[in-house]
This record gives structure tokens, sequence and C-alpha cells, in this order.
């Protein structure tokens, strides 16, 4: 190769069609039967193969929360979770929290706190809002730090602690 | 009119996860892209190989450099029509496949053979050809007036001292991206920008096509704050050149990695600045500021433009210049020009007041400029003075003395403040506004929302315009089949529709009155339209309790209702009698602990004379919102390139910090009333005046708490350790 020439290097191995699983999941009380790739990110699997868009992909990485979505309760970044580890598992995403008619108290008030701007970041500030109320913090601050996974540019922090915090009756 | 505290009128669809982002419409058959990326920063592309990429199960198509030369030559086709390679991660091709990992696992297959050239990676390399732009944003790049350099000379006091920013990146929560397709020659593209119309005027150019065969549609937009506009362009037209070649919709979505790389940056700084004073009044200012450009275009911030008229000063100068490196290009970012020039400026106003023994907030008011002094204009309006005089008693600036040097738990405590500023301009807008028989309104302007409160703000002025409540109003915003909107930017979209919407309904409320007046049998009948008003669904005599409802009154008009458009034209900055400018006073505490390096802002308290605010709960939203962009600034945020191969470093939200929840102060916003005659409407914009001058306050409150002047940002740890001061 020419010295002042580069390249990236060529990959030896042959590109074998990617191995597919089926899966079974719940998800928001619903019963889905996936077939997909055994590498798949659950964030795929639920965002792009069940169109189940309110689940937002803002890093990939892990690093945003905008992601996150509920196994049994407990919050996860799901673009870090395998959708092969969660086979019979029983997940709630956004749309299983409550609808424009039937709010959550959580979203009615995040609404009320305008806690939110551009909404990218919202599905997930309210499932790990939720999660985080169930494990009982008692002040502004512990909402604060049990908050900090979920990321927000527009920078709707405010709001949404003082939404949490209305919620937790603190 | 009161100002109304609506609830932000999407806000039902974003808490549900119902609000559809483009990059999340899913047209059947969609395609995958993903872009393989320059592995150098300086160079030119010898060829592209996609043999093997071919192989991988899934592929479907390859776009590169040679299917772009059926596209328009322009600044915004360049870097996808030429050979040379400008920055390390620059895209050479693209590769779409029936899945993201497929496409993602045929770009890595991809053989690119380039010819690598020495790169500049760092501004130092080549300072000696620094050049002057020919503008910085709709600014002269340098002015001068009065003789600073001889002012500067008979000073009695002279600060002078050199200030850098950092590059700083948008990261918006929503990466881009776009899905897009052809219907015969159509294109329909949804894609994430600040400027559907842009957009759309792009695309006609490269693909040399009429706009009226391009529909471009943004209806909600996950943050852009400068990011999503021009920059984004070449990309998006390899996946529209993709969609063309395989026949199928393709979607691209950018990677947060390339979010460092492809969209912009805030740029880099280095500002020297002089002030000169004699009794503690400012004779003289110098204000040179170098700054980093792509090795492709131009770009300038508007740096020291606010120097120019913050303070009554007779000898000014001014001057931008641009160093090119192989670095991603700089655009707007945030309270672009205003965040790093008043962190120079704010910051050297701290250090004079410190050195003539005079209260900084005292300083800045003895320095107040009482008209526009480069221009000779007065302002439009200007209340800064009260915003120094509330925000200092709000904030407790009087105790300044006492509490400044207390010591709360480990935290050893400051006090800063600092003035915000930015213009208050419009663009060209029209608006529809469309009645129905059953007294619903629908609202609809192209521009779209970026988070900042478009949709609410088109609804409000309707509704309240017309007395009709926000729950029976539509809008439509974010597609170019609308009528012609702004572009999301420079914190002017509620002053260009305000006018528009203004006009509309003017239109309506004449055809209602007419309708109310006309008919001799109706409760209006025979009185003059000019007594009609509109309130809670009722049109109603001014100064009777004689009403008739909307829709009584609808049912005697058209059978479709009643329509009408409006338009408002552009600021015309020649003609101006006024300088419009919104201001604001920011006053921080922070709290340092000298051992573990650690600096945390415990309060803050903005002040802002904006003009008229259209809806105070949105309004607080966006200055909070603002003002945590500054703390980003000041505090977190730093996008480093490896000097030795010009690669971003750590392009992740590992790396580069962004605020997070526990990093936020309490915070304490005041809004001045503004009655501002010579605008429309009265209204300014608010989106950008809180990103600026909490830097300097920040930096002012540093210096306050433990003594040391920190001239760099972001400040970091390092800064605060005891050892360091």
């Amino acid at each position: 190769m020419n010295p002042d020439t580069t390249a990236l290097p060529l990959a030896d191995e042959k590109h074998l069609p990617m191995p597919r699983i089926a899966l079974s999941m719940t998800i928001n009380g619903a019963r889905y039967d996936i077939e997909t790739a055994s590498t798949a990110t659950l964030l795929d699997v639920i965002r792009d193969q069940l169109g189940l868009t309110g689940t937002k992909k803002g890093c990939d990485m892990g690093g945003c929360g905008a992601c996150t979505v509920l196994v049994e309760g407990r919050r996860i970044a799901s673009c870090l979770a395998l959708a092969a580890s969660f086979s019979d598992a029983v997940l709630t995403t956004i749309e299983g929290i409550g609808t424009a008619d039937r709010l959550h108290p959580l979203q009615a008030a995040f609404i009320r706190h305008d806690a939110l701007q551009c909404g990218y970041c919202t599905p997930g500030q309210i499932l790990s809002g939720i999660a985080l109320l169930s494990e009982n913090p008692r002040s502004f601050e512990e909402i604060r730090e049990g908050m900090s996974g979920n990321l927000c540019r527009c920078g709707a922090y405010p709001g949404i602690v003082a939404a949490i915090a209305e919620v937790a009756g603190l | 009119m009161n100002p109304q505290t609506h609830v932000r009128y999407e806000a039902a669809l974003k808490v549900t996860g119902q609000a559809r982002y483009e990059g999340e419409v899913m047209p059947p058959g969609m395609l995958h892209a993903a872009l393989v990326e320059s592995p150098v920063a300086c160079g030119e592309v010898l060829s592209v190989d996609a043999a093997r990429a071919e192989t991988v199960p899934g592929f479907a198509t390859i776009v590169t450099r040679a299917d772009s030369e059926s596209l328009r030559p322009s600044g915004a086709t360049a870097l996808i029509r030429e050979k040379a390679i400008h920055f390390h991660g620059q895209p050479v091709a693209l590769v779409a496949a029936s899945t993201g990992s497929q496409a993602r696992e045929a770009a890595r297959a991809v053989h690119v053979a380039t010819r690598v050239q020495p790169a500049v990676t760092h501004l130092d390399q080549a300072a000696g050809a620094a050049f002057a732009p020919a503008a910085v944003g709709r600014f002269p790049a340098a002015s001068r007036r009065g003789d600073p350099s001889r002012a500067l000379s008979e000073a009695e006091l002279i600060v002078r001292n050199r200030y850098t920013t950092d590059v700083n990146n948008h990261h918006p929560m929503e990466p881009h991206a776009v899905v897009c397709w052809w219907e015969d020659h159509r294109a329909v593209v949804h894609t994430s920008t600040q400027a559907v119309f842009a957009t759309r005027a792009s695309i006609a150019h490269a693909f040399d096509m009429p706009a009226g065969d391009i529909r471009v549609l943004s209806r909600f937009l996950g943050g852009g704050f400068g990011c999503k506009g021009q920059l984004w362009w070449p990309w998006m037209f390899w996946a529209m050149l993709a969609s063309r070649k395989a026949g199928r919709p393709v979607r691209l979505e950018l990677s947060r990695a390339q979010m460092f790389t492809l969209v912009g940056r805030r740029q880099a700084t280095t500002q020297d600045l002089s002030l000169g004073f004699v009794d503690g009044r400012l004779t003289a200012i110098e204000h040179d500021v170098v700054a980093q450009t792509s090795t492709h275009a131009d770009f300038s911030d508007s740096t020291a433009v606010y120097t120019r008229l913050l303070y009554a000063c007779p000898n000014v100068s001014t001057a931008h210049k641009l160093v090119r490196t192989n670095e991603p290009h700089p655009v707007p970012m945030r309270a672009p020009g205003t965040a790093p020039g008043t962190f120079a400026l704010e910051s050297a106003m701290d250090e004079a007041a410190g050195q003539l023994g005079i209260d900084p907030l005292e300083l800045r008011m003895r320095n107040f400029a009482a008209h526009d002094q480069e221009s000779g204009r007065p302002w439009s309006s200007n209340r800064l003075l009260e915003c120094y005089r509330v925000g200092a008693e709000r904030f407790g600036w009087a105790r300044r003395h006492e509490r400044a040097k207390s010591k709360v738990g480990r935290w050893t405590v400051g006090f800063g403040m600092a003035t915000t500023l930015y213009p208050a301009i419009r663009q060209a807008c029209k608006a529809r506004v469309r009645l129905s028989l059953d007294g619903s309104l629908v609202v609809q302007c192209g521009t779209q929302d970026m988070g900042s409160g478009t949709y609410t703000a088109l609804g409000q002025i309707a509704a309240d315009a017309l007395g009709i409540p926000m729950a029976k109003v539509t809008v439509e915003l974010g597609d170019t089949w609308l009528p012609d909107g702004p572009f999301s930017g420079g914190s002017q979209v509620t002053a260009s529709i305000f006018p528009a919407v203004e006009a509309a309904t003017s239109k309506l409320r004449a055809m209602l009155a007419n309708l109310a007046v006309g008919d001799p049998g109706a409760p209006l009948g025979g009185r003059r339209p000019q007594e009609i008003e509109f309130r809670d669904e009722m049109v109603r005599g001014r100064s009777s309790n004689v009403a008739e409802r909307l829709v009584d009154l609808l049912a005697r008009g058209p059978a479709d209702g009643l329509a009408a458009e409006g338009e408002c034209a552009a600021t015309d900055h020649q003609a101006l009698a006024a300088t419009g400018m919104g201001y604001g006073a920011i006053f921080v505490e922070i709290g340092v602990d000298a051992e573990l390096g650690e600096i945390r802002v415990r309060r803050v308290c903005g002040t802002f004379a904006a003009g008229r605010i259209l809806n105070p709960l949105l309004a607080r939203s966006q200055f909070i919102g603002g003002l945590i962009g500054g703390i980003g600034m000041a505090l977190h945020e730093q996008t480093v390139t490896d000097r030795a191969t010009g690669c971003i470093l750590g392009k992740s939200f590992t790396d580069y910090l962004i605020p997070v929840h526990a990093d936020m102060p309490e915070f304490d916003i005041a809004m001045i009333e503004e009655d501002d005659p010579h605008l429309p409407g009265g209204v300014k914009g608010i989106g950008m005046l809180g990103t600026a001058g909490i830097q300097a306050g920040i930096a002012n409150a540093l210096h306050d708490a433990i003594g040391r002047r920190v001239r760099h940002l972001p400040i970091r740890i390092e800064d605060c350790l005891a050892s360091a001061y």
C-alpha cells in the first residue's frame, strides 16, 4: 500500500445472515410473539419492530435515559438490553402508562408544571419518575439524584422534579 | 390583553408518547441507512469499494460522490460532490440495507482509500493565517468609534485580559433523522429540521426540481438549538439519492457520536479585551476575537458585536478573525455570540469593579447606555436598569459582603452577577386561520416548534384574538404545505408569527363583525362593526350587554365557515428607527468545595425585560432552560480534538458532560413588563436570553468565593482546587 494512503481494514470474515430467534414478551398487557436478530437490542425491537415509538433513542449507549422502560416495575435503559434476555418478561412502555383522556397522575403533573419542551426525553423521564416514586423519595434532593440518569437538553429539569415531588406528596 | 398561562398545547401528546417525531414515520418497505466515515482529517478520497459491503445480508444500495454529480453544485452539496476530506469522520458514502444493524455492518465493510495530507488540528498551528470574515452574522466583522487606543493611553485604569471559550456541541436529545421517499418525481421528506422552507429550497436547488414537488415535514422536533439546519442537508440529500436509487423509502438517523462532527458546534474563541476607565466610567473598549472555522466554509459568531452597544463608551473598537482547521464546521448555538462575548465583557467588568472598589452592580448601572451608541438610534425599549434593581432585590445582592465569604457546610459561598442581551428581530411570516360552523378554530403556519412553545403561541394568539378557548383550537405547523413561516432560531419565531396571526384574525374579526351587525334581526343588528368585541365564544357590543353566540353568527355565513390569511414582512434593518434588544440581569450564588475542587451553582435569579410576555408559564420554562444551557457552557461542556489525528475524542455523554438533574440550582425568574411601541405586538424574543451572562456570573461568583479569577470556559475542577489558588 502506498505509504500516504490509508484504508479501513478489510473485513476477512464472511458476512453470514444474522441468527434469528423467537421471543414472547408482554408489553403494556399485550402479548407479542417476535422473531428478531439474536443481537437486537430491546430498544430496536420495541421502537422499530413493534412500532412503539414512544420509547426514544437518544444515544444508544445508556447515557441519556430517553429509552427508559419498566421491567416488572424496575427502570432499565432498553438500548443496553438485549431483546433475547427479555423472553417472557413483562414490560411497560410510555404507551402503557396513560392516554390523553386518562392520564397517569405523573403525566398530568408534567403538563401542569410544564415539565417538557421538545418532549423527546419526556417518556423516559416519566417512566423513570414512576419507578422512582415506587422507591419513595423523601426529598427534592433524592429526586434529583434518582433522576440524574435522564438527560434533558431543553432544561425542563425543575418542572420535572416539581411534578414528581407533587405526586410524591413532598 | 393580560398574559395567559395556557398549558403547552401539545403536552398531552408528548407525555403519552403519541407525538410522532419525523424519524418515527415508517412507510412500508423502508430501508435503513448508515454513513461511511473518513478515517483521516485531511486529504482526499481515492476510491470507495463496496464489493464486500454488497455481500452483507440485507444490503440494498450505496451512494457516493459519483452519485452526487447529478446534484447541482452549491455550498450545500460541496462536501458530497468533491473529493476533498476536510475533517475526521466526514462521510464518504452512505449505505442502505434492510435493517439498521445491517446498514452499519455494510458501512463498516466498505473499503475507502484516501490520500492523506497533514491536518491542522489546533488554532495555534494556523494562527498566522487568521483572516477577517466577510461578516459576523448580519453585522460587520469590525467596528470603530472614537479613538480607543488613545483613550486607553489616557485611562486611569486599564483592565486588559485574554478570555477563552471551548468548543461546545448542541446535542438536542433527538438525533437528526430523515425518512424520505419519491412519488414519481415528487419528494416527501420527513426530517428533523429547524427550517422546513429553507430545507425545501435546498432540495429544490440541489435536485433542480420545483419547490412545489417537494414536501418537507417537521411536526415534532426533539430540540435543535442551532444544529438542525444546513449542515444536515448533504447527508439528507444522500438519503434521498439512496431512496431514488433503491426505489424504496430510506431512513437515516445520526448516531450520538456523529452529532459531534456532522451538524455543527459552538466555535472556540480567544478574546483579547481591554477596558479603560476614568472616574468609574468606561472611556475605551477594545475587543478582538479569534475563532475557529472549518476548511470548507466560513462561520463567525457575532461575539464582540454586543460589546459595541451594551455600555455607554465613546471609544470602542471590535474585530473578529477566523482560523481554518481540519475540524468540524461551526454554526450558531444557543445565544450565539452573546454567550462567549458576555463571558469576556462581563468578567472584565467584574474585574474592573474589584480594582475600582465599586460594587459590580453599581459599576454597570453607572455605565448604562441610554441609547444605542453604535447606530446612534434610541432603544425601542430598554428596562435593563429595572432588571438590575429588581434582580438585586430578589436575590439579596446587598448581603453580598456579609454572606460572600461565609461557609455553608463544606461549601464556600460566592455571589456574582452579569448582564445578558439579545437582539429582537423578526422574519417574514404568513398564517391562516379558519373558523368552522361549530365554532372550532384551525390555525396554520408552516414554521416548526423545536420545543420552544410555537404550537402554543400560534394557538393562543389566535384564540385570544377571537375569544375562543384553547380547547377548541387546532394548530397545524411543521409542513411546507402550510403557509410560509420562519425558521426556528435567533429568538424570532414568536415575534414573527404574532403580527401574521394578528393580521389574519383581524380580517376574521372584521368578517364576523359585519355578519353580526348586518342582519337587522340579529341581537347586534344595526350597530357599528367597530363596536363589536370577541369574548367567551360570543360577539358583544362593547358598551352593552347585548351579545350573540359565535356559532349562531357563523350559521348565517358560508357553509364551510370563515377563513383568512395574514402576513408580515421581515425586520428591515436599514429602516429601523430604534434598536430592539431584550435584556436581563443574572445573579448567581455558587458554592465551592476547595478540597474536592467541586463547584455547584446553588441559586440563580434571572430578571428579564423582553417585551410583552405572551405566556408566563412557557416563558419561565424558556428562561430556565436557557440558564441551564449556560450552566453547561460554564461548568461542563467541552469538545476535545485529538491533536495528532484530528479525531474528536470521547464522542458520547459519558465524556461530553451536560447538566443533569443533580446539577440544578434553585431558580427565581422575574419578568419585567415592557410596552414596546416600536415592535409589532411589543414582542421580543426570549429563547436566547438565559444562555448568556450566566457564564460570567458564575466566574464572577467563583472569584467572590475563593478569590480566583478563571478566564476560560468551561471552568474545571482543577481551577477550583485549593492548591490552585
